[in-house]
């Protein structure tokens, strides 16, 4: 496990570092400096405003010194400041991190039952048609844009029944229903996937071995099928983490919530350059992070992945 | 009971439900269709218009996207302006009824006959929310954040005073001011929000504090009580308030108990959210919901950007295809502005006359000179060398007339207006390329004189000379020497007089002779109010909460 461990942490923070030197030069790559961009969004600003803000944020420095001296306090846990609020981006961040993590994390949860309660239902289903009707589900979930369907829900919640709040003002329906609609969306890949490994494993002689001693449907499904299947569809709910954040953004606007989501559609459309870095930083590194997290589980799944991992397993390619 | 017969019953309520499933499930796309529909105990005589202001209640006001900086100098955003209008005070205040600078916490102002030297008498008695007095002292010190910006607090000088050089207390209560050069506009700057009076505690935060609503404090109708980061801001009155602009209707504490700042970014809910009455106001209508909520017994409120230009399509020549004025004038000649109304805007919005508002005081009427005229058009462009081509476009010397426009999404029609536009210059044999509402093709094209036009409307707080002038100009880019040197001028203008004269000559060339602005339609600010909110907004379209008031509460 050591060994494996170091080797897939070490892959992870080169990962983060990388995409932080990408974004780095991404910036360098733009027309102008973040100062000037951020300036020109709107109103008019003159040159000696501009030369005087890029003096107090560093942007009049060698580009070498930039970058090591942004990665310096990248270290020390600083990661600037957003122009647009004055604030560090940091606090900025963390302000609204925890709305997000929460509908994030809710929606995430319930994809993951849902694809399993598809699967399970699907699998288990005696009717041919209800087995067709529920497989047919995903590419659905999959095929309806989240703002439409939440702006559809808002409307007739809201401003047609008046059963729900336009706001966020707590209530249990102003969480549920954007959860709902970001859960439908991400389930939809979890639950593919695992429908297709789920048939791949009936394939597998060992589920005749089981049925000829007598085990009933849901006992394969539950404590054999479902387990052997589980490894490719939790390495696609690790990739989902991306979907996630981005039907966040949408769900936020949409239900107007505060989050990740409105600070992105923020810091871009106020063409707030440090800010956008941040949050590049931070959705690389959460995606790196749970993805971490998938390859750290596998092994407790399927104990053969330690073995061979000397040769490299093919997850490192799926991240 | 036999076997058989539960069966059947069971049968019998599982088609029930499946058959009131169905019903509920006809029954909300039956409501979802008529939707926008009649809200039956709103009808338009139920407005209480009798003008008895109601004291108490909560006010809920629904802005159109969030914003975390409420640093004063950086209050350029309507997101940020409308709420600290209800913060803080100016030593001045635009009365749009009368076209003129009243009085606010300066109870007497003058000018010095070359426009270097302004002096400001303090209102006794003011204090700010955190107890400090506003007297001279705090003024002089605001003067010189806003003149010349808080280095440590990483906070710049506000553009409107940029010629600014020092202040100093005189006698108890009254400021001098001295500027650099004369600067016509410098009185009315002080009306903006952007000059908003803090308290000198407040100078001292770093920007990150100078930024944050809650730490602001200021003289204002309302203080600062809670916020959920990008959700909501409460602000609750002041009940000691009593110095309000002279003229204000309500001269004491404001009639509301509290106003409530929402954000509802989502443009397609905003008619919706004032009719299940979820908020009072809301900013950012679009003008097909108008006559919906109108038609509801709502209110539809346009609020008049008098402080501000009208909007326009500014020109740059730097690619050359617009250097002849002749070709400029054909394109002005060549807008129907009243088939814009008609189609992508309403009658909320106005038809520019000039570069400046209508109720802007110096405001001169070129609409006759502005009648669509796409005959005289094609004739302008056949005399400035350039022919139709096969396509039906216009070229000269291998070159297309193919012209390029850019703008930031902040309006929401500046995109279909200029659709629609398009479409009647390529009657004229001109290609429009519409990158109006792409920010991130703004930040660049903004400052790039190739990129033929700009659509925008910006804060011109007394003439033109600060927008358009050679020094802060990235509206039209112009290189004219004449054109720059009047705006010099004008900026130096001693007296009222020479200065509405100066303001009307930038006007006309920039309307007319130069055509450097097509102009289109006065900047207004459509609101959506229900049938029980009362307010009014100032010259900058803000809604002014000390005023306001709901009937019933």
């Amino acid at each position: 496990m050591g060994p494996y461990f170091a080797r897939r942490l070490g892959q992870a923070l080169l990962v983060i570092w990388l995409a932080y030197t990408l974004v780095f030069l991404a910036v360098q790559l733009l027309p102008s400096d973040p100062v000037t961009i951020f300036l020109s969004a709107d109103a008019a600003a003159d040159q000696a405003t501009i030369d005087a803000m890029k003096a107090q944020y560093g942007y009049d420095q060698p580009l070498l010194v930039q970058y090591f001296s942004q990665l310096g306090q990248l270290l020390g846990g600083d990661v600037g400041y957003s122009l647009a609020s004055g604030q560090s981006v940091a606090t900025r961040i963390g302000a609204v991190a925890g709305s997000t993590l929460a509908l994030a994390s809710s929606a995430f949860v319930l994809a993951v039952v849902l694809a399993v309660a598809l699967v399970a239902s699907a699998t288990l289903s005696r009717s041919a048609a209800l087995k067709r009707f529920i497989t047919n589900l995903p590419p659905l979930f999959a095929a309806v844009p989240v703002f439409w369907l939440g702006l559809v829900l808002l409307q007739l919640l809201s401003i047609q029944l008046g059963v729900m709040s336009l706001f966020p003002d707590g209530s249990f329906a102003s969480l549920a229903v954007p959860v709902l609609v970001l859960a439908l969306h991400v389930s939809a890949p979890i639950a593919q996937v695992l429908l297709k490994s789920i048939t791949h494993v009936y394939e597998q002689p060992f589920v005749d071995v089981l049925r000829a001693k007598g085990a009933s449907p849901a006992w394969i499904f539950y404590r054999h099928a479902l387990k052997n299947a589980a490894g490719p569809a939790m390495t696609i709910a690790g990739i989902t983490v991306g979907t996630l954040l981005a039907g966040s953004v949408i769900t936020e606007t949409v239900f107007a919530r505060s989050g990740l989501g409105s600070v992105v559609l923020q810091a871009v459309t106020g063409q707030d350059v440090p800010l956008v870095q941040g949050l590049v930083l931070l959705t690389a590194s959460a995606f790196v992070a749970v993805n971490l997290i998938v390859d750290l589980l596998y092994p407790l799944l399927d104990p053969r992945i330690l073995k061979s991992s000397a040769h490299g397993s093919p997850k490192a390619l799926a991240a | 009971m036999d076997t058989n017969e539960s069966r059947t019953a069971t049968t019998n309520a599982k088609a029930k439900r499946r058959a009131l499933r169905l019903l509920t499930l006809m029954g909300a796309a039956a409501l979802a269709l008529s939707a926008c529909g009649a809200n039956p105990a709103g009808s338009a005589a139920s407005q209480v218009q009798d003008g008895t202001p109601v004291q108490g209640g909560t006010f809920v006001f629904a802005e159109v996207t969030p914003i975390n900086n409420f640093q004063t100098q950086a209050a350029r955003f309507y997101e940020k302006a409308n709420v600290l209008n209800s913060v803080l005070d100016r030593l001045t205040y635009f009365d749009a009824k009368k076209g003129e600078l009243v009085p606010w916490i300066a109870s007497k102002f003058t000018a010095s006959e070359d426009q270097t030297k302004f002096t400001f008498t303090i209102r006794p008695g003011v204090t700010f929310s955190d107890g400090t007095p506003l007297d001279a002292k705090a003024v002089q010190a605001n003067f010189e954040a806003l003149g010349k910006g808080i280095e440590g607090a990483k906070i710049q000088p506000n553009v409107d005073f940029s010629t600014y050089q020092s202040s100093r207390v005189i006698g108890e209560d009254q400021v001098e001011v001295t500027l650099s050069s004369p600067d016509a506009n410098f009185l009315r700057a002080t009306s903006s929000v952007t000059a908003g009076l803090v308290s000198p505690k407040t100078l001292t935060l770093d920007n990150a504090g100078q930024s944050a609503i809650a730490k602001i404090s200021g003289s204002g109708p309302f203080t600062f009580e809670s916020e959920k980061a990008d959700e909501e801001i409460v602000l609750a009155k002041r009940s000691d308030y009593a110095w309000a602009p002279e003229g204000a209707a309500n001269q004491g504490a404001a009639y509301l108990d509290k106003v409530v700042v929402k954000y509802l970014p989502e443009v397609a809910h905003r008619a919706g959210a004032v009719q299940t009455g979820q908020v009072d106001l809301v900013r950012g209508l679009q003008p097909a919901d108008e006559t919906a909520l109108a038609g509801s017994g709502n209110q539809v409120l346009p609020a008049k950007g008098i402080d501000l230009t009208a909007n326009m399509a500014a020109v740059r020549i730097g690619s050359g295809k617009l250097a002849d004025a002749k070709v400029r004038q054909a394109l002005q000649l060549g807008i129907d502005r009243p088939t814009l109304k008609d189609t992508v805007l309403s009658d909320s919005y106005e038809l520019a006359g000039s570069v400046l508002n209508r109720e802007a005081p110096d405001f001169t009427d070129f609409s006759a000179d502005l009648a669509y005229n796409p005959e005289k058009s094609k004739s302008l462009l056949e005399e400035a060398g350039w022919a139709v081509g096969s396509d039906g476009i216009r070229a000269k010397d291998g070159q297309k007339l193919e012209v390029t426009v850019t703008s930031s999404n902040n309006s929401v029609v500046i995109k279909p207006a200029f659709e629609l536009i398009e479409q009647q210059w390529r009657k004229i044999g001109v290609k429009l390329v519409n990158r109006a509402a792409d920010n991130a093709f703004l930040a660049t094209a903004m400052k790039d004189p190739n990129v033929e036009f700009f659509g925008t409307r910006q804060f011109a707080y007394g003439g033109l000379g600060p927008v358009f002038g050679p020094v802060t100009n990235t509206q039209t880019l112009n290189a004219d020497q004449q054109l720059n040197e009047l705006f010099a001028t004008e900026r130096a203008a001693a007296s009222p007089a020479a200065h509405k004269q100066l303001v009307a000559e930038e006007q006309r060339a920039l309307v007319v002779d130069q055509a450097l602005a097509l102009v289109l339609w006065d900047e207004v600010q459509v609101y959506g109010a229900n049938a029980k909110a009362h307010v009014d907004f100032t010259s900058g379209t803000a809604p002014v909460f000390q005023g306001a008031w709901k009937t019933g509460k």
